[in-house]
């Protein structure tokens, strides 16, 4: 159950570009003075955080006196596109706002600067499974401070599953739980999803993603999942556009109770109350859906470019963004988590207060210490789709599950090249 | 007053530029690029033509390409039509006349993300569309699920959309149209169906032929709203992805093939002028009757 953006309005529109006048980066080093003007291009966090964000620059540059930090905010619609034209004129920013499956494609062609290589101190400030994140696979190196964390709970319709005779106490907590609960509310005409499954959630089911630099989710669990996703959408457990839909679709239609249960976040809780009060008020929380016992993480981070002229300063200025303190200030404004190793131990993320926010908040945060990011930094948008496509066609009858995911892999794999 | 001959070209400079910079030099880099197999992140190795064999041996070429014809098929002959009506209509000075023309110029002028998420309600399984087949005891109609329907609710967005824009071409048309060979045929006895035969659209026919060609090549080209009604997705399976679409979907991001994209870009370039010289040879016969 894949969200790749958590912060209010962060969603990306892909926009395709061509350029044969690429750059290769060369490195003007990453040891010297932090003293210098650097930008910080963040993702969509204007006007809500703008104070926030002044405040750590103000901060930095109090700390380091002769720098200077440039603030450009790029909101989300175009934000990809912005970043590939700056990438294919060699002018990226000298720090960028970037989450792993964008970092990958820069780091492996060789654009960002190696955190291990350069700043391996740094390490264990972080949580093991954030730095990990900004790893590649099988080839090392960290291209990114690991920023804000999120992880959701599943949010469910009790009205609706006390209409279809179910325990509203009792919501699935597995895959197996999940399609028996499915069949019943299939059988009053309730769907339970809004969506086919994501690469996240063959990962939470406990299938073999990525192997040996090749795709493997068409293994036989893999199948295993994807069959018991078109048992569900046969007996009507799916909506319709279930097989077309990404994560904000389905999210919407969960609201308008068209469906049963959806994965949220934090944020969504204080969405649900403004937006849809009548669904506010049946809202069951719950603890994410897995076979494994590991929740789903998605996470940003911050990466320093080799292009940038001030690498030094860059690279001071990523780890003063993301250190524990600036972190927690700044989760205590945006329903996220710190990806810092004592930056959960804050109060705020341990004790409760009585509110169902506060619930969510320490449930996520509990929830974060053994989390997996579950989708393979190289899954691109292409992958995404191929999937999405391939179990379109399993749902519909067009080809079995198993030749879908065969599908899906030799697509992805050939993508991968 | 001295002449000088660089004179016209100091004015034309600007103009010039922003073609060149704009339009050539990005027309001329995506040929460059369809002989690549160049990422988004620039770089690139000459393949020859690689990437057109590929096409011919890609089902989803082939489905695209399908979808953009049968999507011109299909909007064509309606917005060669009803346009003209609608502008005869438009064309009467009646009180409140006004109304009905800004209702039909409305859609022209609204944002397409807008128009595409009222369109949304309204055909969604749920929506207002299916709750009223519903209500009349029907089953509801999988308009953005089924990937047929789900071109065929396109087209008559476009449709929709295209009414405004085309009834006004017509209208200037119309407007240029002698009233005395309405006169005369009257006289002779020609009643309104046979006049609308026989005069209006013989003087009309130059209109309808441009109307057809851009017609022809919007509707082959569509982009937004399959977009917009799949929620960018093409439909299930991507079964009713059309052209742009594709090169949409195989270029964009920071994975992009943009080699490939290139290579289907020339040829949607290569059909689209094929559409417009057929046409022009279309017209220019017609001239000569």
């Amino acid at each position: 159950m894949k969200r790749r953006t958590f912060l209010a309005g962060l969603a990306a529109v892909p926009v395709a570009g061509c350029g044969l006048s690429g750059t290769s980066s060369t490195s003007t080093g990453t040891t010297g003075q932090v003293t210098g003007e650097i930008t910080f291009q963040t993702w969509s966090l204007k006007p809500k955080y703008t104070d926030y964000v002044n405040g750590v620059i103000d901060a930095f540059q109090k700390q380091h006196q002769g720098t200077s930090v440039k603030w450009v905010d790029q909101p989300a619609d175009g934000y990809l596109a912005k970043v590939m034209a700056d990438a294919s004129a060699g002018s990226l920013p000298d720090v960028i706002n970037v989450p792993p499956d964008l970092s990958f494609p820069l780091a492996k062609a060789g654009q960002l600067v190696d955190l291990d290589e350069s700043l391996k101190e740094a390490k264990p400030e972080y949580l093991g499974n954030a730095w990990q994140a900004f790893e590649i696979p099988g080839k090392g190196g960290c291209y990114g401070f690991p920023w804000y964390l999120n992880t959701g709970p599943i949010f469910y319709n009790k009205a609706l599953f006390s209409q279809a005779g179910l325990d509203p106490n009792k919501p699935p907590t597995n895959f197996r739980e999940l399609e028996e609960q499915a069949l019943k509310l299939a059988e009053k005409k309730i769907a339970i999803l809004g969506q086919t499954p994501s690469i996240a959630d063959f990962g939470l089911y406990g299938v073999k993603l990525f192997e040996n630099d090749k795709f493997t989710f068409n293994e036989p669990k893999g199948v295993e999942f994807a069959e018991s996703y078109k048992r569900m959408y046969d007996a009507g457990a799916l909506i319709p556009e279930a097989l077309t839909q990404n994560y904000t679709g389905a999210g919407a239609k969960f609201m308008a109770q068209q469906t049963a249960l959806n994965p949220g976040s934090a944020y969504d809780l204080g969405k649900f109350k403004t937006d849809a009060p009548s669904l506010y008020a049946n809202i069951g929380i719950t603890t994410p859906i897995t076979n494994t016992g590991s929740a789903n993480m998605f996470l940003h981070g911050v990466s320093v470019p080799k292009s940038s002229k001030n690498q030094a300063t860059a690279l001071a200025f990523g780890r003063f963004v993301t250190n524990a303190e600036n972190q927690v200030k700044f989760a205590k404004l945006a329903s996220i988590f710190p990806s810092t190793s004592k930056g959960g131990d804050d109060p705020y993320f341990t004790t409760e207060d009585g509110t169902d926010e506060a619930r969510v908040r320490v449930a996520a945060a509990k929830q974060l210490k053994t989390a997996v990011n579950y989708t393979p930094v190289q899954f691109s948008d292409q992958m995404r789709e191929a999937l999405l496509q391939q179990l379109a066609d399993a749902m519909l009858g067009k080809k079995s599950p198993k030749q879908a995911l065969d599908d899906a892999v030799t697509e992805c794999n050939r993508l991968l090249k | 007053m001295t002449h000088r001959p660089y004179t016209p070209w100091l004015f034309l400079a600007p103009g010039l530029a922003v073609c060149l910079l704009f339009v050539l030099f990005p027309f001329l880099n995506m040929i460059v690029l369809a002989f690549t197999d160049a990422s988004a992140l620039g770089g690139g190795q000459f393949t020859g033509v690689d990437n057109f064999v590929r096409m011919v041996q890609d089902p989803k070429f082939w489905v695209a390409a399908r979808n953009s014809g049968l999507y011109m098929v299909g909007v064509v002959p309606p917005l060669v039509l009803l346009p003209l009506l609608i502008a005869m209509l438009a064309q009467k000075i009646v009180p409140g006349i006004g109304i009905f023309r800004t209702a039909f110029f409305t859609p022209v002028i609204a944002s397409t993300v807008v128009v595409g998420l009222i369109w949304t309600w309204l055909l969604d399984s749920r929506g207002l569309v299916n709750s009223m087949v519903e209500a009349l005891g029907g089953s509801r109609i999988p308009f953005l699920t089924d990937s047929t329907l789900l071109l065929i609710s396109s087209m008559v967005v476009t449709i929709w959309r295209g009414l405004g824009y085309y009834m006004v071409i017509y209208l200037a048309a119309l407007a240029n149209v002698p009233k005395d060979l309405h006169e005369a045929a009257m006289v002779d006895g020609a009643g309104p169906v046979r006049r609308f035969w026989s005069v209006t659209v013989p003087s009309l026919r130059p209109t309808m032929v441009l109307v057809a060609a851009l017609s022809a090549v919007n509707g082959f080209r569509v982009f937004s709203e399959i977009y917009l009604l799949s929620g960018g997705s093409g439909g299930p399976g991507g079964a009713s992805t059309t052209l742009v679409m594709l090169i949409q979907s195989v270029g964009r991001g920071l994975t992009g093939e943009v080699g490939y994209a290139s290579a289907l870009s020339v040829v949607l370039f290569v059909i689209l002028l094929g559409l417009l010289l057929v046409t022009l040879k279309l017209n220019r016969r017609e001239d000569q009757l």
